[in-house]
Order: C-alpha cells, then structure tokens, then sequence
C-alpha cells in the first residue's frame, strides 16, 4: 500500500495525549488530589505538546491538509529548527513529559497516551521521517509572454498580389479582397 | 424562495430531524438517569456520600450505554444495501437517509469519546468523594479502604477492578479515534483499518468494565426507609438524618429502622444495550466472509485506458449487481484483510429499457483534466447516443464535456467520435448558469442531481441545489457515498 507515514499518526496522537494530559491535570488541581503539583505539571506539559504538535508536517509525497489557523504556529515552531524538526528529538521529549504525570491518578491516562505516541514518533524517526513546514507556496506570478508589449514589426502575411488584385468587370460587387476563391455550396 | 424551501426540505430536512430526534434521546437519557441517582430512595446514602460526581458519572455512563450500542448499526453494511435495495420497505428519502449512515457512525463515535471523557473526570471525583466520605455507618456502600486513602496515601492506591478496565479502554479508544481523522484515512488507511477493528477489544472489555459492581443501591428501602433513625447510630448521623427530615416535607415522623441497610449492586445494563447490535454486527462480518468466500471470482479480462486506469471484467457465480451498486474488492496479494469500495461501471446482463424507468431526461456532466480520460467511456456514450437516435429520443441525453486543463489546443479528432467532440468545452462548467438553463428546461419538475467527485465541486452544487429561486424546480442533491 506503499510507505505508511508514522509522523502523521505519531502527531494526531500527541495532540489528542496533550489534551488528555491537559483535562486530567485540571481534574487533579480541582479536586486537590494529592500529588496536585504533578497536576499542575501536567496541565503546563499538556498546553506545551498541543502548541508544539498543532501544525502539520508537510507529507512526503500527495497533497498536505493544513489545519485551521495553524500558520502562526508553523511559524514559531519552524523558528526552533532542528530541535523541533527532528523526530528522535520529539520522541525524547515526549517520554519525558509524561513521565511526572504517571505519579498521580488523574493524569495517568495522559501519560500513557502521549507514551504511545511517544512510542510511534521513535519509529517515524527511525523510518527516516522528519517535520517540514507548510508554507505558503510563493509562486512567481503568471508571465505574460514578453512579447506583448511590443507592437508586430510586420505587417499580418498577405497573399501575393497578383492574387488580390480585384477583377475590374466585377468591380461594383467586390466589397473586400478575397485572397482564397468562395464556392457557392459548401 | 419558497422553491428553495422546497429544495432545502427535500435535501435537509430527513437529516435535521433525525439528528434532532437523536440529540433529544440523549438528552432525555441523561436528564432521566441524572434524577434518578439524585433523588430516589434507593440511592439515597450513596448520593449522600458521591455527591454530584455519582449523578454525572452514571448519567453520561447511560448516553455512552446508547452510543455504544448505536455506534455500530451504521456499520452493518448488508442490513442497510438490503433495506436500501427493497422497494417495498423505503422510498427515495429513506435511501438518502442511509447513505449517511458513515456520518451518523462518525457523530456517535465523537459522542463515545466526549462523554467518556466527562464520565473520566466524574470517576475521579468519586474516587477523592470515597475516601473523603469514607462511611462508618454503612461499611457495605464504601469502596475505598479506609478513610483518607485517596489524598493522604504516598504510593499510588489500588486502582479497584473497574479501574483498570476503565484505562484499558480510554487507551483502546484514544488509539482508534487518533487514527480515524480524514488525513490518516486518506494516507495511510492500513493504520485506520487496523486499530478500528480494535473495538471488538472495546465492547469485551466493556462488558467486564460494567460487572465491577462500585456503585451499589440500597435493596430493602420499604424495611430501612432512607433518613431513618437507626438505635446503633453515632449521634451525629441521627442528628443530621433528623435535620434532613425536617428538610424534606416527609410529614410523617422520624421512623425507626427496622433493620440495617443492605447494598447490593446491580445488573450491568449496558449488557442489554449493547449486545443485541454486537451480535448482528458479528453475524454481518460472519456473512460477508462466507458470502465472499463462497464462489470464487474470474477476472475475465483486464484492459488497460490512458492515463493509468485499468478496467477489470470480473465473473462472481450468483452474484446479481444492479446499476449503481459498489463492490469491495479485496485484493490478497496487496494486503489480506483490507477491502476498499469502487463504483461498478458495467453491468451485465442488463435490460436498459429507458422507458421502465421515470426518467425524462438526462444530463450528463463530465469534468476532466486530462482529454485522453474521455476516451475511457467515449464508446458507451456514443453507443447510447446511436441507440436514442435510432428510437427517436434524441433530446433524452444531453452530454457536456469540460476539459479543466486549458494548456494548448486540444481536441477529439476521431470521426468516430464526433458527437463528443462536438460537446467537449474547454475550461471548467459554470455550474450556477447550468442550473439555470436546467431549471429553466425543467420547470415544475423534480431534478436528481448525482455527484461523484471531489469535495470542492461536491459542496458548490450542494449549495446551488439549495439555493435555486429563479424556477419552480427541485433540485434533490444525491453524492456518490461508500456508506
């Protein structure tokens, strides 16, 4: 079916985990758990995944699909360059993000999740894959050809003139000069 | 206006109400388990010690209940090729209807993961509630082991069995909804397919999830009415029983209990709702794999057309197509468990008798970038043409050809061909003027307007057919849906 793109997966995956990680930490400072400062983390560590993972790599090969508004975000995280490019980099940092959040009940299941995908983002990087930004395509703009600002030279090409010449008994019908002879039915 | 009305009902107005009908089941669903944990007898004690969280959880625990067992009727594709196909039982409203049965799929699988994720959050509450409110007085109703287990423990507490089975299937869920999006579908469908089949893993989990028994009623209200005096009592429960009593305009004075409160959990309802859809789900892959592999299939010939399509003439014994119909081809050499929809081009035998259908007259719009792809059918269409001639109903079929891509001079010069090329125009339709010559032909009538094709073009007509006041026409909008 051709080459699977890991990247992809590995990145709706994190975004779903960042939110998980994010509304488990909110439950957890809530309800005053103990172990609310793992909470809070988690609330801190899931905003930061879903800003990182919000734009879209450009694909390999076929037509990328943006998400809304995410050219800011293209932006800021192409700023980081190879930090953010490289896929080994955001499976580290993964691991260690979710790490804190396995310390406390409401924010386990945003650990294992951004794991997971913690997990797939190794294999994008091992499958060679890394994140390109989608940028808008700056095409110079559509030439037309030079030659229409100048005039022609020459004038359009005429039969010879012994052709157009007009027949002087037919002289009274002939309204134009006809270079080819007209039949009557066609 | 009011024939846009017309249009929009045709087009819209099934899908609203259906929509509508299914909000209000949830809703209504919600609302009724909601007050029934909040104010009746049985769950009086628990509620006293949950609180909020025990009436959200359960509440959002019977919408995911309805959604799970929803989910999956969509998905018995048989069922609905069978109901769409019977003339008797549905009309041309019910077939619209089901060929958005994938949408509906969609909306109760997004509903599964928004509630479960309040049903989450409500859990946890309980579970700080269990241990905050750890009940001396009914040691049958607790569930954490002692009190204070949840805040003040240092090591992470024993997750109780539906616990577990809970993150088993956030998890399971988490990997089958990152996988569905358009984008995966559309790169790399192997993932989608793969972890979607995941949910026979969901619904065996869930039916262990829901025989936890945490949550437990109290079974002999008559003997032991809620509220009652008890003689064993701590003080101050029969303090704050009586200052309820006085709350609540019972009337009738403090009763003694006659016996202590017995708790027993209840019968897993979620087993009523979702197995009877599990069961026809299972018996609808059962047979379509027998009725696939019962006759094998002979590829009679395969023929090669420009622009790198293949025609493939297939021979299934028993097996009956009707125009219009899809196929799901499994190809074992590409990949063993993957089927994937295309649209049957021919079938044969076919009586094509126009007259046995209503059909006044039909209008036939083909968009191409490439000219060589109107050389895939350009046989069919002059064939048909021939045909309408010779029993003189040439104005049956109007043929437009567009050639989207406007580099160079092209034309189809074949003399064999000169009927299309007569129709073939160069750049894309205008779709609003062609409604209007459309509406303009066909006033008072109702126009089926067919769609196969890329979701741009998809949603322009879509909005055109809505959107039509100038004639006394009805556009009724129908798209090409593997569903």
């Amino acid at each position: 079916m051709g080459k699977i793109e890991w990247a992809m997966w590995a990145n709706e995956q994190a975004l779903a985990a960042g939110l998980i990680y994010a509304t488990g930490g909110i439950v957890g400072v809530a309800g005053q758990f103990r172990g609310w400062q793992f909470a809070a983390f988690g609330i801190a560590a899931g905003v930061f995944v879903c800003l990182l993972e919000y734009p879209r790599s450009k694909r390999g090969k076929g037509t990328s699909v943006e998400r809304t508004g995410q050219y800011c975000f293209t932006v800021c995280v192409n700023a980081f360059g190879p930090l953010t490019r490289n896929y080994y980099v955001r499976a580290f940092l993964h691991a260690a993000l979710c790490v804190p959040g396995g310390f406390m009940l409401a924010t386990v299941l945003g650990c294992v999740c951004l794991g997971i995908a913690s997990l797939i983002y190794l294999s994008a990087a091992i499958h060679g894959e890394h994140w390109e930004p989608i940028l808008p395509r700056t095409e110079p703009p559509k030439r037309v050809g030079d030659s229409i600002k100048e005039p022609p030279q020459n004038p359009p090409p005429r039969p010879p003139p012994e052709l157009r010449r007009k027949k002087a008994d037919k002289l009274e019908t002939a309204a134009y000069d006809n270079p080819m002879s007209v039949t009557v039915n066609e | 206006m009011s024939v846009a009305l017309k249009s929009w009902r045709a087009n819209e107005g099934p899908k609203h109400l259906i929509t509508m009908v299914w909000i209000a089941a949830n809703v209504f669903l919600f609302w009724k388990t909601f007050m029934v944990y909040f104010s009746e007898a049985q769950y009086y004690y628990l509620h006293k010690m949950l609180g909020l969280g025990l009436c959200i959880s359960r509440a959002s625990a019977s919408v995911l209940n309805f959604n799970c067992s929803l989910v999956l009727l969509p998905m018995c594709r048989s069922l609905l090729t069978f109901l769409r196909g019977s003339q008797r039982v549905t009309g041309r409203r019910v077939r619209r209807l089901l060929d958005k049965s994938k949408t509906f799929h969609v909306a109760c699988g997004v509903t599964i993961c928004i509630f479960s994720v309040v049903h989450v959050s409500a859990h946890l509450v309980n579970m700080v509630s269990f241990s905050v409110r750890y009940s001396e007085d009914f040691p049958g109703l607790n569930v954490a082991q002692y009190r204070g287990q949840v805040t003040h423990t240092d090591t992470h507490m024993d997750i109780f069995f539906p616990g577990v089975t809970g993150v088993l299937l956030v998890l399971v869920l988490f990997l089958m909804f990152t996988a569905s999006s358009y984008c995966i579908r559309v790169s790399s469908y192997e993932i989608f397919w793969y972890t979607h089949n995941l949910f026979i893993v969901f619904y065996v989990i869930l039916m262990v999830h829901v025989a936890g028994g945490a949550l437990k009623y109290q079974s002999n209200v008559e003997t032991h009415p809620p509220g009652c005096v008890q003689n064993n009592l701590s003080s101050w429960t029969n303090h704050r029983a009586a200052g309820e009593k006085g709350t609540e305009s019972s009337g009738a004075p403090q009763t003694v209990c006659q016996e202590e409160a017995r708790f027993q959990p209840h019968f897993p309802q979620t087993w009523l709702w979702v197995s009877a859809p599990l069961c026809l789900y299972c018996a609808e892959r059962f047979y379509r794999f027998i009725r696939s592999s019962a006759a094998p299939v002979t590829i009679v010939s395969v023929i090669s057309h420009p622009c790198s399509v293949v025609e493939l003439r297939m021979l299934k014994s028993g097996f009956k197509p009707h125009p219009g119909q899809y196929i799901l081809l499994n190809c074992p050499s590409v990949s063993s468990f993957e089927n994937h929809p295309f649209t049957l081009t021919t079938v044969s035998p076919f009586v094509d008798d126009w007259r046995q259908y209503k059909l006044k007259r039909l209008y036939f719009v083909w968009v191409c970038r490439d000219l060589q792809s109107f050389y895939w059918f350009a046989d069919l269409l002059c064939g048909l043409h021939e045909r309408l001639w010779r029993d003189n109903r040439p104005d049956y079929l109007n043929v437009q050809l567009y050639l989207s891509n406007t580099q160079g001079l092209q034309s189809i010069s074949e003399e064999r061909y000169r009927f299309l090329s007569s129709r073939l125009r160069i750049g894309r339709p205008k779709w609003k003027l062609i409604f209007q010559e459309i509406g303009r032909a066909n006033q008072l009538k109702r126009v089926g307007v067919f769609c196969c094709g890329p979701k741009g073009i998809s949603k322009a007509l879509h909005t055109l057919c809505n959107s039509n006041p100038h004639t006394e026409t009805a556009f009724e909008y129908n798209k090409e849906s593997f569903s």
